[in-house]
């Protein structure tokens, strides 16, 4: 029994976590091609608000994947993501109402979500399970009173009058005020967010966080330090909140302190475990999903939050894996039959 | 015996003691590791076996005493050094990833020894992984389950795959927690073919219950009472110290 030489690489085909993430690439794919008929449809009736809507389901898409980096991949529960969208949206709001320009509310908001995520990162890991879930919950919730009682911030009304801004790439630009224009834009940053994300998701440090979510412990005995594989997702999550929040006053105008509060960290949570946790692109449908519905039943009761309940708790109970479970594996099965030699 | 170039042995442990409340769990253990011997860990239930596997894994911290690695003090470093450092070990009770398949708990095993920046580039990239992997599914004959869910295997099988795992990163040293824990006869005598072939290229350490296995696997027996070393030295003359007798055989 001696080891063969390592030229027998047996190929390393449809290894299985590969082959779940190009499901998911397929599902967003189909996303990406519904939203952009959605939006040649939206620019051709002259829609505003159904694009903008759309515009703030994919912003909220943002967060919620960074909600399921933690959660879905990592298996670490965060309620208090928002802490980070709502800088983002902050440091945008601040930035462009210096500087209006993209890049520059782009790169503020980056910078931000690095160091506060570290900082964050750093005090929330010191803890495991509940009390991480509960620390991350109080930060949030302290960052969000601070703001909400500090004039400069403009406190409980939060930043109103936040210029439109040019959005340019080179020779192309166009005004955060043209609804199907940012539409398309959001759509294309979100979904580079999610590349982002399924590509650290699919290398070694990738890899590693998921097998965390399985078994933290015996990931120190294959010689990683397992808080600082938690700190690296915990800020990666906090910079893919941050930059999904500073694409917010771009479409709003204005940030408030309610972007900082639990309802939206809860809401992120409800929005990836429906669409379905540990998937990436369950975050987007279900950010979608649960926009509809909130504007949709919203427009004929206000008590929409019980439709949204009740329907977490189908999920919860009847589809554990999320509706996107409901069509993933199917995927899955077809793309590795398609791999067989 | 075949001495390091520095001359230590591959480990050396030196009056390592714990306590966990007025219970004396190891208390003041020395002993040495030479380079490519089976070393056994025997003793009665209670007797401080796995404690000490967890002190020299970094599992617990001792409270007096050292644990030196081909001479380097490592006492009370964390698990995650002492891997790096060259010393792996595997678990009683199987502690893997269920979810994940057998070539990527052998892929995810084996990745330390790709360079630093591959864990930034898709895991496709990760050729000495891979490489490991499958040399590691073909050495303990787990090649036909490759694609598997670890749960999904037998437990023999994951008695393998917790060997496998710990091997995988190349160490120096490498404990083995009971590994035929729980296997039947046709297993344990596989899995004693199988550690004494490892014994070529790495140092062995275990705790092992059945004293035949330890008779016939091992250079080097240690025998633990009471969370101290009773006796220790070559099998047979183990066997033959009336101390041992008494405590462990259970006969004078």
């Amino acid at each position: 029994m001696r080891e063969p030489a390592p030229t027998e690489t047996p190929a390393p085909a449809r290894d299985p976590l590969t082959t779940a993430m190009r499901a998911s690439h397929v599902l967003a794919g189909v996303l990406v091609v519904g939203a952009l008929a959605f939006a040649a449809f939206g620019a051709a009736v002259g829609d505003t608000f159904y694009l903008r809507l759309a515009t703030e389901a994919l912003i909220f898409a943002g967060l919620a994947l960074a909600v399921d980096i933690l959660l879905g991949y990592t298996g670490l529960l965060s309620l208090g993501q928002a802490l980070y969208f709502g800088l983002g949206a902050y440091v945008s709001a601040l930035t462009l109402m210096a500087v209006p320009s993209f890049w520059a509310a782009f790169g503020a908001a980056l910078l931000a979500g690095t160091v506060v995520g570290l900082v964050g990162g750093v005090i929330a890991n010191r803890v495991r399970g509940v009390y991480f879930a509960l620390i991350t919950f109080g930060m949030a919730q302290v960052v969000g009173k601070v703001v909400y009682n500090t004039r400069a911030l403009g406190a409980s009304d939060g930043l109103i009058g936040v210029p439109v801004v040019d959005i340019g790439f080179g020779p192309w630009s166009f005004s955060s005020a043209s609804p199907a224009g940012l539409f398309l834009f959001v759509l294309g940053y979100v979904m580079v967010l999610y590349a982002v994300a399924a590509y650290i998701l699919d290398t070694p440090l990738g890899r590693l966080l998921i097998a965390m979510r399985a078994n933290e412990g015996r990931v120190a005995f294959l010689g990683y330090r397992p808080v600082t594989a938690r700190l690296i997702a915990y800020v990666i999550a906090a910079v893919v909140a941050s930059l999904s929040g500073a694409l917010y006053p771009m479409l709003r105008g204005f940030v408030s302190p309610e972007l900082l509060f639990f309802t939206t960290s809860g809401n992120a949570v409800i929005t990836v475990i429906t669409g379905g946790a540990g998937t990436l692109v369950g975050a987007l449908y279900g950010s979608l999903l649960l926009t509809v519905i909130k504007s949709y039943v919203g427009s004929w009761t206000e008590h929409h939050l019980i439709v949204i309940g009740l329907l977490f708790m189908a999920v919860v109970i009847f589809l554990p894996r999320g509706l996107i479970g409901l069509v993933r594996p199917k995927i899955e099965r077809m793309l590795s039959r398609e791999r067989k030699p | 015996m075949t001495a390091h170039r520095n001359g230590a042995p591959v480990l050396e442990v030196k009056n390592l003691s714990i306590r966990f409340g007025g219970l004396r769990a190891v208390d003041d253990v020395s002993f040495t590791v030479e380079r490519q011997r089976i070393t056994t860990v025997i003793g009665p239930n209670g007797a401080g076996k796995s404690t000490l596997f967890n002190l020299v894994s970094g599992a617990l911290r001792p409270r007096d005493g050292q644990v030196l690695l081909e001479g380097v003090d490592l006492t009370g470093a964390p698990p995650h050094r002492l891997q790096r450092a060259g010393l792996a070990r595997s678990f009683q009770i199987t502690n893997l990833f269920p979810d994940l398949s057998v070539f990527e708990t052998l892929r995810l095993a084996s990745q330390i020894l790709e360079p630093p920046l591959r864990a930034w580039q898709p895991v496709r990239r990760s050729t000495i992984a891979i490489a490991r992997a499958g040399a590691l599914l073909e050495r303990f004959d787990l090649a036909a389950k490759a694609g598997h869910k670890v749960a999904a295997l037998s437990h023999g099988e994951q008695r393998r795959l917790e060997i496998a795992v710990a091997l995988a990163g190349e160490p120096k040293i490498l404990l083995l927690d009971e590994p035929t824990q729980g296997m039947s006869h046709g297993d344990t005598e596989e899995t004693a073919a199988l550690i004494r072939d490892l014994a070529a290229d790495v140092t062995v350490m275990l705790i092992e219950h059945d004293i035949g296995l330890v008779m016939s696997l091992s250079d080097h027996v240690v025998v633990m009472h009471q969370g101290r070393v009773l006796a220790e030295g070559p099998p047979a003359a183990v066997r033959a110290d009336p101390a041992v007798q008494t405590a462990y055989f259970g006969h004078a």
